[in-house]
């Protein structure tokens, strides 16, 4: 086992030193908008930093926007707004490039923890305790959920009007324009965490009993994966749907898709993290995965069809990375830490031919 | 990963009405330089004003296994999972149940999520009792007995409202259901923020240096009387009391300081565990030796002692001393057989007199069995033994805590447990201090002898 303080915040490999710079607090969401020409951190003493997406100039910085702090970000898909949500129980829209928010939506009074905008950003998905909102870019509210069984613990656009909601003992797939429940996918546990295939056939879950959860809809066929030594919070879908990454310990398990899999098959483990998995991210086109750990690594991986893979390159930066984010063009990558950290590499990635997926 | 102190946690529970919100509202304001953060579970009509607080609504979250141990509250785990990274803002954290809740799951939460377990430590739990009526809420509901059995301690709130005497009534029943409480006596919930903060009560090592014998130990005798007797004959006297019969063994070179006291009492229980002679009025009582007095016929029963050189005599009886009238009588080398002698001058108090907790019918369900036992246990057999018991009866053990002295090992061994959940660990070095093993089980409808018969077999 390598020691992972070796590798430094510069980087090995692939990762190649880009810019670092620091904020105030931990740091809790992140993401690129603008094109990939801003980057966007939000901490958890309420502070909002934009910088630029090349030098890490900051662009602009607003304090306590939310009071208590943030607890959930997400840039629109045109890049140009984006939405921010905190314990003050409000969701603010903001201008990317002024940093200026025109828009505060008062949910209520208590924690606003998800936000998700629809992928033809039309809607804002905002969950609130028991219950999910959707909102109009413009602030307008255009459904709200019944009350679900416990707190929401996770969102996703199926498709631009089908919102896929988690919470304990089930997954629900909505019908925000109709108004009306398109599926409801029940088993009893508490589902942290959720993604969705690109397609949308193939739901997964983490469980709290530290299992992975998941169905296809299409035949509502449903598998459990278990023996993760902790609850795997963590989920990436590659965009091809083919292999879904999976954190919940310290070693990161990819289920692979291929034939009647992943049931009855052996998954793909990387193994070089020495803490627990706390942030996935796969590349927008390809098959790279970026991982981070509460030990403070971070390594970017290939994958093969059948869920297993090498390391690319790998850094050292010293505190938890509580997220970690892709430029639209794969070509940087950027991780967020525990002690305010921020650290941007680069990554050669060859754009003429770019790695088309698994097809 | 990194080595930074675990954030502790108090869990504060108590039904509607005990006083959890006053208590909390003094906390909060009260100037102790201790920065709490305080998570709420009830919205009380007292609004709670001040610090860090955050409302959660009580989730319980059961597995699809069914397991009652692998349940767990889904709101703290959320709630602590954000309060995580914003350590620099508190010290500690206290989280406050809803009347009803089950203290169980809120336990387990810190035991069985990996995240959560890896940055807080449960403290320990704090629960209020309305003096006044939590009489009539431990007869009708389980959450009621659960709060109780599941404390580290117990304050015992309202005083003011009820009688001296049953408050002593009170507190015994208490003890009764839970023994390894400290309990605290309160009118207006007006309790310092060290009985609520800090308490170290999961931190076995804590509790141990804070009471090396943290369990009063119960023995098959309630009392223990210490006679300075010159070599001669003596009666032993006892009226008609709540038995037929009553057990008793009479020892040599009893001590009548307290260490001697406890050491008697410790060597009594093994004589004790042998099955008793059955000795009629008028027997001799033999020394070192498990007796039962027949004591059936009406009026003054009497045995006779004989002692050979003076000394302190020790008797250990099953019923307090109290309960039979029982008396020492020089008895006159002339005086006949029938022992009739009345003379009160001859009456030989005791110079040293203790009253034990006695092993008794417990009256609630929920209850605490303690096990002390001298001498090591094998460890292969005692963690078959703990971990068959526990997967068997988990639902019904909800707090296990104890130490126990391995066979080969220089240390103590400290061990605490929520309901199956079981860890153990090795604390200070045993030194010239007597090996031995306590033991206290808190749960309900504990079959106390299957569990000292199945302890004793796990000894070496």
């Amino acid at each position: 086992m390598p020691d992972i303080r070796e590798l430094g915040p510069q980087g090995r490999g692939m990762l190649h030193e880009g810019w670092s710079t620091e904020v105030a607090d931990y740091v809790i969401v992140c993401g690129w908008a603008l094109e990939g020409n801003a980057f966007l951190v939000g901490d958890a003493a309420g502070g909002l930093y934009a910088f630029e997406g090349k030098s890490g100039t900051t662009l602009w910085h607003r304090k306590e926007v939310h009071e208590g702090g943030i607890l959930a970000m997400s840039i629109h898909p045109d890049g140009h707004i984006f939405a921010t949500a905190g314990q003050d129980g409000r969701v603010l829209i903001w201008k990317s490039k002024e940093g200026e928010s025109n828009k505060a939506l008062e949910i209520g009074k208590g924690w606003v923890e998800h936000l998700q905008w629809s992928p033809d950003g039309q809607f804002l998905a905002v969950v609130f305790s028991h219950y999910v909102y959707v909102f109009g870019a413009d602030g307008k509210e255009h459904w709200r959920s019944d009350k679900h069984l416990s707190t929401v613990s996770a969102v996703a656009w199926s498709k631009s009007n089908e919102l896929a909601t988690a919470c304990y003992g089930r997954v629900t797939f909505y019908d925000v324009i109709r108004d009306q429940v398109n599926q409801k996918l029940e088993w009893q546990g508490s589902l942290v965490s959720m993604v969705l295939s690109p397609d949308g056939d193939i739901v997964a879950c983490g469980s709290q009993d530290n299992s992975v959860h998941f169905w296809r809809r299409s035949t509502a066929q449903d598998a459990e994966m278990t023996g993760y030594p902790g609850k795997p919070s963590q989920l990436a879908f590659d965009q091809t749907g083919m292999v879904l990454a999976t954190g919940g310990g310290e070693r990161i398990t990819v289920w692979s898709f291929q034939g009647n899999g992943p049931e009855g098959t052996v998954p793909g483990e990387l193994d070089l993290h020495i803490g627990a998995i706390s942030s996935l991210a796969f590349s927008n086109r390809g098959s790279l995965l970026a991982s981070g750990s509460r030990d403070g690594s971070v390594f970017v991986w290939l994958l093969q069809k059948n869920g297993h893979g090498e390391p690319l390159g790998g850094a050292f930066v010293g505190g938890r990375v509580e997220a970690i984010a892709w430029r639209p063009d794969d070509c940087a990558l950027a991780a967020v830490n525990a002690n305010g950290g921020i650290n941007v590499w680069d990554f050669k990635n060859r754009t003429k031919s770019s790695p088309k997926g698994f097809s | 990963m990194n080595g930074t102190q675990k954030v502790p946690v108090t869990i504060l529970t108590g039904f509607l009405g005990s006083g959890k919100t006053t208590l909390l509202n003094k906390i909060l304001s009260e100037e102790h330089g201790k920065r709490i953060a305080v998570i709420e579970n009830e919205y009380g009509e007292v609004g709670i004003d001040q610090g860090l607080v955050i409302n959660a609504d009580e989730e319980v979250f059961e597995m699809s296994n069914g397991c009652i141990c692998c349940t767990v509250r889904g709101d703290l785990i959320r709630v602590l999972g954000n309060l995580m990274k914003r350590r620099d803002k508190f010290d500690y954290v206290l989280v406050e149940t809803t009347g009803l809740a089950d203290p169980g799951p809120v336990a387990q939460t810190f035991f069985m999520d990996d995240e959560i377990r890896s940055e807080f430590s449960l403290d320990g739990i704090v629960t209020l009792v309305d003096a006044a009526h939590i009489d009539q809420q431990l007869g009708r509901s389980d959450e009621s007995s659960e709060q109780v059995a599941f404390a580290d301690v117990l304050v015992l709130n309202k005083t003011d409202l009820v009688s001296d005497e049953s408050l002593d009534t009170l507190e015994a029943r208490l003890r009764d259901m839970n023994r390894m409480a400290r309990v605290v006596r309160s009118k207006q919930a007006d309790v310092s923020v060290e009985t609520v903060l800090n308490l170290g009560a999961f931190d076995l090592d804590q509790v141990l240096e804070r009471r090396p014998s943290f369990l009063e130990p119960e023995y098959p005798f309630e009392w223990t009387g210490v006679f300075q007797l010159e070599p001669g004959r003596y009666e032993v006297s006892l009226e008609e009391g709540p038995d037929p019969m009553m057990s008793l063994v009479v020892v040599a070179d009893q001590g009548t300081d307290e260490e001697s006291l406890n050491e008697g009492a410790e060597s009594c229980v093994r004589l004790y565990a042998e099955s008793a002679e059955l000795l009629h009025p008028g027997d001799k009582i033999p020394l070192n030796k498990h007796v039962n007095l027949q004591l059936q016929s009406e009026g003054r029963k009497s045995f006779s002692l004989e002692v050979e050189k003076s000394g302190h005599l020790g008797l250990f009886t099953q019923h307090t001393a109290e309960e039979f009238d029982i008396k020492v009588r020089r008895m006159d080398t002339s005086v006949s057989e029938s022992g009739s002698n009345q003379q009160n001058d001859l009456l030989i108090p005791p110079i040293a007199e203790r009253t034990w907790v006695a092993q008794h019918e417990h009256d609630d369900e929920v209850g605490s069995i303690a096990i002390e036992r001298l001498g090591d246990v094998d460890p292969e057999k005692l963690n078959k033994w703990l971990g068959r018991l526990l997967s068997e009866k988990g639902v019904d053990i909800f707090r296990t805590k104890g130490f126990i002295s391995y066979a080969g090992e220089p240390r103590r061994i400290v061990f605490q447990g929520v309901h199956m959940l079981f860890t153990s660990q090795p604390d200070r070095e045993w030194g010239n201090e007597p090996r031995r093993n306590q033991l206290v089980f808190i749960g309900r409808n504990l079959d106390e002898e299957a569990l000292q018969s199945g302890f004793d077999k796990c000894l070496t």
